[in-house]
């Protein structure tokens, strides 16, 4: 799983039946102190995060298909939580 | 999943079965912004959504197998989304 925040939001008409009424985003994966760090991913939203927000992604092959109970869902990134507070320190 | 541009057409008439009507494109990831991101790829296009041109929405690894009716196909990169917005 890795830290991101919330960029841009995709609409979209013709997509695959499993992306059917959910959300899609753009986020950026950033450091613990909010420096943007490696190429954007696209996500679907799992827990009702906004643009803005800094989120906890992740996600395996397979996942999605039990969370949403699908029989095929090629889903592979999740919005799995937006974070309030983060605490860290150097090694 | 990642954000690319459908860049180009594979044409191969030799192919497994598994992977027989679909078509595949190469697409080029890019970010939001436009910018060219990686090297391109090839994608396989299962349920007939993108054409030259096109920004479309891909899954990679072994999600990709799941946009097949089928459930099954050799592939690690599919064609999921059309992009009409990005807002």
């Amino acid at each position: 799983m890795f830290l991101a925040r919330v960029e841009k939001k995709i609409t979209s008409t013709k997509k695959h039946n499993a992306y059917n009424g959910r959300i899609v985003f753009i986020v950026q994966p950033i450091l613990p102190d909010g420096t943007s760090n490696g190429n954007e991913w696209v996500a679907i939203d799992y827990v009702g995060a906004g643009i803005g927000d800094i989120v906890v992604c992740g996600g395996a092959p397979g996942v999605s298909k039990s969370v949403f109970n699908l029989k095929f869902a090629p889903i592979r990134t999740l919005i799995m939580a937006v974070v309030d507070k983060i605490n860290y320190h150097d090694i | 999943m990642k954000l690319g541009v459908v860049i180009g057409v594979v044409w191969a008439t030799k192919k497994v079965k598994e992977i027989n009507g679909c078509r595949m494109y190469i697409v080029q990831p890019i970010s939001s912004k436009g910018e060219k991101k990686e090297i391109p790829l090839v994608v396989a296009d299962p349920q007939n959504i993108a054409a030259s041109g096109d920004k479309v929405i891909y899954v990679t690894s072994s999600d990709a197998t799941e946009a097949f009716d089928s459930g099954f196909a050799p592939v690690n990169a599919s064609i999921v989304e059309l992009v009409d917005e990005i807002s």
